[in-house]
């Protein structure tokens, strides 16, 4: 470990130096809250779909809505768009 | 849940064209929506694309496919106050500059947008579509209200929607009741320090605006 790697761990939020030290985060990593759907209060309408920035949303084989963990950075644009209050965001701990 | 059968998605097309593995949009990005909305209206079918960065910060995008020339602004209100936030482009100038079509559209009126871009590929010569992209943190506002803040901006009658093709105006998007302007620059950090007699100073400029276009 040379003497940059070192000083790289000691900085909190700054680490990335080296060309390539962003290859193993995704989007989604640095999210504070992920969207949950309510299945009884969900009409399969798919404004949250429509409205997703990332195209994070995608449907699943029973019709409902679902996020993508990978790519939503949790905005929560589809907890504030839908007219039936069935997203939810969830904190992550 | 057998309430409703509208299923919104249906009317647009359902791949998805715009997966980048890694984009460095911040989340809640208005910009990262609206490239996503145009990509979905394009179908991939495109013979060139370029990017450009435009004079007061905003991004161009120059689109090609067969006689048709688009471009593309997608203006986030980088640099300016509250005087270049109210005055908004002139279809007056874009008429005499030869434009064939030319159209305002919002990431918050997905299908007006689509229709837009339809329209834009359809006609022969250039054209050209300028896009309000809110952008969470320029304006500082919380990344939810991305979209309601576009809405409110066509509300208020800030950025009204309408298009002009060939020589004649139309509005496509009816504001029959306006929302105050305040309610839009109150949910806008960026404005915080403004005074009263300014916001009725900037009301009374949109509404001139709103009165020349008509």
């Amino acid at each position: 470990m040379n003497s940059r790697a070192q000083f790289s761990n000691e900085m909190v939020r700054c680490s990335l130096l080296e060309k390539g030290d962003g290859k193993p985060f995704k989007p989604g990593d640095r999210r504070e809250a992920s969207p949950e759907w309510d299945k009884d209060k969900c009409i399969r309408c798919g404004l949250c779909y429509v409205y997703c920035p990332d195209g994070a949303i995608y449907r699943a084989d029973d019709g409902y809505f679902e996020a993508e963990l990978d790519k939503c950075k949790g905005c929560g644009i589809c907890h504030r768009e839908c007219w039936f209050g069935a997203v939810t965001m969830v904190m992550e701990g | 849940m057998d309430r409703f059968s509208l299923f919104v998605p249906n009317f647009l097309p359902s791949k998805e064209y715009f997966t980048p593995e890694k984009n460095q949009a911040c989340p809640g990005c208005g910009l990262a929506l609206a490239v996503r909305q145009i990509y979905k209206a394009l179908e991939n079918d495109i013979e060139k694309a370029a990017w450009e960065t435009g004079s007061n910060g905003s991004s161009l995008l120059q689109l090609k496919r067969g006689k048709a020339e688009i471009m593309i602004c997608l203006d986030n209100e980088a640099s300016g106050g509250i005087t270049e936030a109210v005055r908004k482009s002139d279809p007056a100038l874009a008429v005499a500059e030869g434009v064939s079509y030319m159209a305002t559209a919002s990431p918050s009126y997905p299908f007006d947008l689509n229709e837009k871009l339809k329209k834009a590929l359809d006609t022969a010569g250039k054209t050209y579509l300028h896009i309000l992209c809110p952008c969470p943190v320029g304006w500082q506002f919380d990344p939810e209200l991305t979209v309601k803040i576009g809405r409110f901006a066509v509300e208020s009658r800030v950025f009204p929607l309408y298009e002009v093709e060939g020589g004649s105006y139309r509005q496509t998007v009816m504001i029959p009741k306006p929302r105050l302007l305040a309610d839009y620059l109150k949910l806008q950090k960026r404005f915080s320090d403004l005074r009263e007699e300014q916001v009725e100073e900037a009301a009374t400029q949109v509404e001139n605006t709103y009165k020349k276009l008509i």
